[in-house]
């Protein structure tokens, strides 16, 4: 166990890939990053998530070296992300959102010239093969559809072979059978030893994906966890729901202390609470003769997780606001 | 897709080779480009050369038409290349944001900026060449008597009308401006250059005015080295001046993101 310990620590502390500490980047009076600190690990697939103006693209592009902060440290396969950019991007791959390539750019040239400026790059017909492109060499950019051009986008960012790639909006426009294709492309790459940033507010991507995510709001990284981990600590933790087949008295449920809420919906009883919820609610049921009958068990999700984290962030917000004006 | 180390100055020129020849690629898929830029100032020259007044003429400083609108629609080719071609270019890859997009890469936007003038200068060049040879074949006007004065001059009309269309490029928004800017510009500086009104047969106070503007200076610096003398050091230093003025502010106006 102590071993197990000590091995993950130095595990930690070497392979850390990105660390960001305190990064602040104001555009005009407003502050769209406000001392986010996080690290990534070598090898993860590490979400950033929140609601739109959190800060997450502007995070990605400091980390990327596209856009200077105002404050904070950031250190990205070892290098200053401003004073070595030049190295930076023969090893980071980036995938934007909204960037287009010239209408006449034809697919294959477009990976053919984007594989020419790296040292050592991917086979861009093999590329084109993984990305389900390959019918579509020879049509130029403005001719393919959103997913199509999507696809495209992310193998100029893996055509570099990078060690690190930022995905930013990876799967938006893409039908759901490319993007369950593109997942799977993903972990492929993460199987390689490649790291990957992963911008969504895709809730199914996140924890299908991502190995922890980070959940902004204005600004604010307001929790780091695996997905798992952030859905089971969500406010609204699981819920069971099932017909009694005999008379039951809920006050002994609800003196659980794995029970947060009990309540009757027509012949139904729906229990919600965290922890070991399920065993406590049997066992009691159990205990009093009562066999539950249609029993349906939900588990609460990143999503809940999400819209929980950020109400609380915006409340918090608000108590601040108004401590500060009765003073 | 194991992650490799980096040996970045082997490939800068691998990236460049293949960036020059993907821009060539896509210039000549631009039909309206090669016409305009190409076919439309060859035709002009032969309708000129075959329809037009074979004895010289005394409204022309006592020179056959043919040999004064020669150096009118070189300037004419290179005005078209840097102020449509070139600016239409750049601020679409600006609007597109594949300028953004390469900055994320090794090769940067700043090559793709090069490359894009050095594809535009090549393509005047050869349009310049081609124009010289057609009319010396086909209507037997000399090649540049002065050679070294000639292609200074052309360099430096070059240079300057480069930088104008990248200071075009640099100020508009959108490419739809771009392009406006363009051929509002186009007008105004193909007169002073003589392609309606020959400069020997304008007042002598338009003509002082058109030889401080970029076109007015340069067709008779290259009328000047056509006819074997050293161009007019006043012409060459009117196309200098533009030309690192215009870069100056082209370069610090240049915006790579929308």
């Amino acid at each position: 166990m102590n071993e197990t310990l000590t091995y993950t620590t130095a595990q930690t502390a070497t392979d850390v890939v990105v660390s960001v500490d305190d990064l602040h980047v104001r555009y005009g009076d407003t502050l769209a990053v406000d001392g986010v600190s996080l690290s990534i690990r070598r090898g993860e697939i590490f979400g950033i998530l929140g609601p739109n103006g959190a800060g997450k693209t502007t995070t990605v592009e400091v980390i990327g070296g596209l856009r200077r902060p105002d404050s904070g440290s950031i250190s990205v396969l070892g290098l200053d992300a401003l004073g070595d950019r030049p190295q930076l991007r023969q090893r980071v791959g980036i995938q934007l959102q909204s960037s287009e390539l010239p209408d006449k750019l034809r697919v294959a040239e477009a990976l053919d010239l984007f594989a020419s400026f790296y040292s050592d790059p991917a086979d861009p017909a093999e590329l084109l093969e993984l990305l389900g492109l390959a019918g579509k060499r020879d049509d130029r950019f403005a001719n393919l559809s959103g997913g199509q051009r999507q696809r495209l986008s992310i193998a100029l960012a893996l055509v570099g072979r990078p060690e690190l790639a930022i995905l930013d909006e990876l799967t938006t426009g893409l039908d759901p059978q490319s993007r369950r294709e593109t997942w799977r492309l993903i972990e492929g790459i993460r199987d390689q030893g490649v790291t990957v940033i992963l911008v969504t507010h895709f809730m199914e991507e996140a924890e299908r994906l991502c190995d922890r995510v980070a959940l902004l709001h204005h600004g604010h990284v307001i929790a780091i966890d695996t997905p798992a981990a952030l859905a089971a600590n969500a406010g609204a933790g699981q819920r069971i729901s099932f017909r009694p087949s005999a008379e039951l008295d809920l006050a002994g449920i609800r003196e659980l202390p794995e029970v947060r809420a009990v309540r009757r919906n027509a012949d139904r009883i729906v229990v919600e609470g965290s922890g070991d919820l399920v065993a406590a609610v049997i066992g009691t049921l159990v205990r009093a003769g009562v066999i539950p009958e249609q029993t349906r068990i939900e588990q609460s999700t990143l999503d809940d997780a999400f819209v929980g984290l950020t109400a609380d962030a915006a409340a918090s917000e608000v108590a601040d606001n108004t401590r500060e004006e009765s003073r | 897709m194991t992650a490799i180390a980096a040996a970045p100055s082997r490939t800068r020129p691998r990236g460049l080779q293949r960036l020059l020849a993907t821009e060539l690629k896509l210039s000549m898929r631009e039909p309206l480009l090669l016409f305009w830029g190409l076919a439309f100032p060859v035709g002009l020259l032969i309708v000129l050369g075959i329809a037009g007044p074979k004895k010289p003429q005394h409204s022309l400083g006592g020179v056959k038409l043919i040999v004064a609108y020669t150096p009118i629609v070189m300037v004419f080719t290179l005005t078209i290349l840097a102020l449509s071609a070139l600016p239409a270019a750049l601020a679409s890859y600006r609007d597109k944001g594949y300028l953004r997009r390469l900055s994320t890469t090794p090769i940067g936007a700043v090559r793709l900026l090069a490359a894009q003038i050095i594809i535009n200068f090549a393509l005047a060049a050869s349009a310049v060449i081609l124009i010289a040879l057609v009319s010396h074949f086909a209507f037997s006007v000399a090649l540049p008597r002065q050679l070294g004065g000639f292609l200074l001059a052309i360099v430096l009309t070059m240079g300057a009308m480069l930088s104008l269309g990248t200071l075009i490029a640099a100020v508009s928004p959108t490419q739809r401006i771009a392009a406006a800017a363009g051929s509002l510009l186009f007008f105004p500086l193909m007169f002073f250059a003589g392609l309606w009104v020959p400069q020997a047969e304008m007042g002598a106070g338009l003509r002082d005015v058109s030889h401080y503007t970029p076109l007015g200076a340069a067709v008779p610096a290259v009328q000047n080295a056509i006819a074997g003398n050293w161009p007019g050091t006043v012409h060459l230093l009117v196309l200098a001046a533009y030309a690192v003025v215009l870069c100056a502010l082209a370069a610090r106006l240049f915006r790579w993101e929308r």
